[in-house]
């Protein structure tokens, strides 16, 4: 199973290439940005094979592309790029994932994480008290169907309408929160009745809730422009599209089935099924998965919305008022039509992110005006008991990366590895040394997501950063966790 | 003989699953599904699936994401399983269950990823390897 490295060539101190004719069916080569530690990683498991296969989707343009938290998926591996030609090329769900418009949300307080140390534990527990987490479970927040397609079709925004959150808090996401493709009669009746009931809930699996400590500012002027300063009390949010998006995915993977036989695609992987852009079929996923996006991002802003009250609640019975703004939203698993330019021409593309994260550079329209400046903030949650960073994008990630750069650690261990080497007690006992509150739904959630089932952080935010593709501004020591 | 195992992998979970017949293999792929996440408290719900396919492969996947849907939709758990299967490809199952709080990883989906429907070695029956999205 190990991919031999001897295959790749070095382009440069921290990015690799398979060639296109490391076999018969790459159109395009693939690249990684990684070193030699994390090439060997890669290596021992399917990843470097599974991003290779990416380079055989039909219409696919440059090379598939895998950043330095790669790790091994199914299909598509995790940690992954690949732009599509939007009038040639193709969609496929595989390169988005079940989990539709994954993604991170980073919120800042008012206050200094010193002030909060005395009642943490009520901060942990009003976010946990406040938002559902676990497998399947259902919120408060429950929506006719008409209602639904509302907020499928209006994200966040529709989410602030109906009065969870406020006009500035969708200035401050990828796309305010909305993605303009969305049709709410693309998404199947069964996935509306799987996840519908879901809004304002944060799921299990990998999902969290993290209250977190500004530990190192490392760029001034790109923290100063986030409104980010040393020893800033901030929360994350990390969540996705709930079982809607799941079912929207298995629908597509179900129906393109058939599409691949019609256009005769050969393709090494039938979870990389696709189907034309320029069809009916590629038209509804694009539809479908935009509205799951859409539902993703009322998800988090209404979960925004709950912590914000429930912060209140625990700084008025202390004569405090803690305030919550959001920094920035980032979409991990989800595909969008970007312009970028490929060998010096202009193209429309599809650019499928798998496990990684829209990284525009400054000056891009894209981008909030507040941060137009220094460029996207790009937000990289490591484990829970270790830390997570905040990037800027660069001109070189737009001009190299398809303006794209990783999305967290990445896995090392498997769940099944982790439950075998940790007990939930090892756990909870590691983190508690380390001043960390947590409420977990399960304990075995909390050992699969334990810190040693993941890479090293820091080691992947220096290969970006030495890579130039994004550089440090921040740093994040967790302070509370809430798992699911 | 049926039965079920965990593989290794790094990020989802994989299943080793094999039956005598196919409908062992579909039952044992299910059992080995719910397994992960749980048991059911009492078993007093019944769900009827009826089922088709393009090949056998895509009526294994179509049969175990019918379950997690189920799942979700009711809040259920399951752990007993009748299935029939008739060939180019047709399925009638049965899964009983009931309401549970499930366990661990959140099993998001079933995935073709390198899936194949093949021949035990040793004697007769079906073997199959499947990757979840956890």
């Amino acid at each position: 199973m190990a991919f031999d490295l001897g295959v790749l060539r070095k382009l440069d101190e921290y990015l690799f290439e398979i060639p296109a004719s490391y076999n018969a069916g790459m159109r395009v080569p693939a690249r990684i940005y990684a070193d030699r530690e994390i090439l060997e990683m890669a290596a021992r498991d399917r990843s470097l094979e599974q991003l290779a296969n990416v380079a055989w989707l039909p219409g696919i343009v440059g090379f598939a592309l895998a950043l330095p938290d790669i790790h091994e998926g199914y299909g598509f591996p995790i940690g992954g790029v690949a732009a599509t030609d939007m009038k040639q090329g193709v969609i496929s769900p595989g390169g988005v994932g079940y989990d539709i418009n994954c993604g991170v949300r980073l919120l800042a307080t008012n206050i200094d994480a010193a002030q909060a140390r005395p009642f943490l534990q009520a901060l942990v527990d009003a976010a946990a008290d406040a938002i559902p987490a676990g497998v399947g479970r259902g919120g408060d927040v429950r929506l006719r169907r008409e209602r639904l397609d509302d907020a499928l079709e209006g994200g966040a925004e529709w989410a602030v309408q109906a009065g969870f959150g406020r006009r500035e808090d969708t200035e401050h996401c990828e796309e305010n929160g909305r993605m303009p493709w969305a049709r709410a009669g693309a998404v199947s009746s069964r996935a509306k009745e799987r996840g519908g009931d879901q809004l304002g809930t944060l799921g299990a699996g990998n999902h969290f809730i993290e209250i977190d400590e500004v530990l190192e500012i490392y760029d001034e002027e790109a923290a100063n422009a986030y409104g980010l300063r040393k020893g800033q009390l901030v929360a994350q949010i990390h969540s996705g599209s709930r079982g809607l998006g799941h079912q929207v995915c298995t629908d597509y993977v179900q129906r393109f089935q058939s599409v691949v036989k019609r256009e005769g695609y050969r393709l090494p992987d039938r979870e990389l099924v696709c189907a034309p852009l320029a069809s009916q079929e590629g038209q509804d996923y694009l539809a479908a998965m935009s509205a799951a996006a859409n539902f993703a991002w009322a998800n988090r802003q209404v979960m925004t919305e709950f912590m914000r009250r429930g912060f209140e609640k625990v700084g008025a019975a202390r004569g405090l008022r803690i305030e919550l703004f959001v920094v920035y939203d980032v979409a991990h698993n989800v595909a969008k039509v970007e312009r970028h330019t490929v060998n010096g021409r202009s193209l429309e593309l599809c650019v499928h992110r798998k496990g990684a994260t829209r990284a525009f550079p400054p000056g891009h329209s894209a981008i909030p005006a507040a941060y137009r400046a220094v460029g996207q903030p790009v937000l990289v949650p490591g484990d829970m008991g270790t830390g997570s960073y905040v990037l800027r994008a660069t001109e070189k990630a737009m001009r190299e990366a398809f303006g794209s750069c990783c999305h967290g650690a990445g896995r090392a261990l498997s769940r099944a590895g982790a439950r075998r080497e940790m007990t939930a007690e090892e756990v909870r006992a590691t983190l508690a040394e380390q001043g960390i509150a947590v409420r977990a739904g399960s304990a075995k959630g909390l050992i699969e997501e334990a810190p040693g089932a993941y890479k090293d952080i820091h080691h992947v935010v220096e290969v970006v950063h030495g890579a130039g593709i994004a550089t440090k501004v921040a740093y994040l020591r967790p302070l509370g966790v809430v798992k699911g | 003989m049926r039965g079920y195992e965990e593989l290794q992998h790094t990020a989802d979970v994989a299943l080793r699953v094999w039956g005598r017949t196919l409908p062992e293999l579909f039952v044992a792929a299910a059992e080995g599904m719910f397994a992960l996440m749980g048991a059911p408290e009492r078993l007093d719900s019944e769900r009827e699936l009826e089922l088709e396919a393009e090949d056998l492969e895509a009526l294994l996947v179509d049969w175990l994401n019918e379950l997690i849907y189920l799942r979700d939709r009711y809040q259920e758990l399951y752990s007993s399983f009748d299935v029939q299967v008739w060939p180019s490809w047709r399925l009638h199952g049965v899964a009983r269950g009931g309401k549970a709080k499930p366990q661990g990883a959140l099993i998001k989906a079933a995935t073709y990823h390198g899936l194949a429907i093949g021949r035990l070695e040793e004697g007769e029956g079906f073997v199959a390897e499947i990757v979840f999205d956890t």
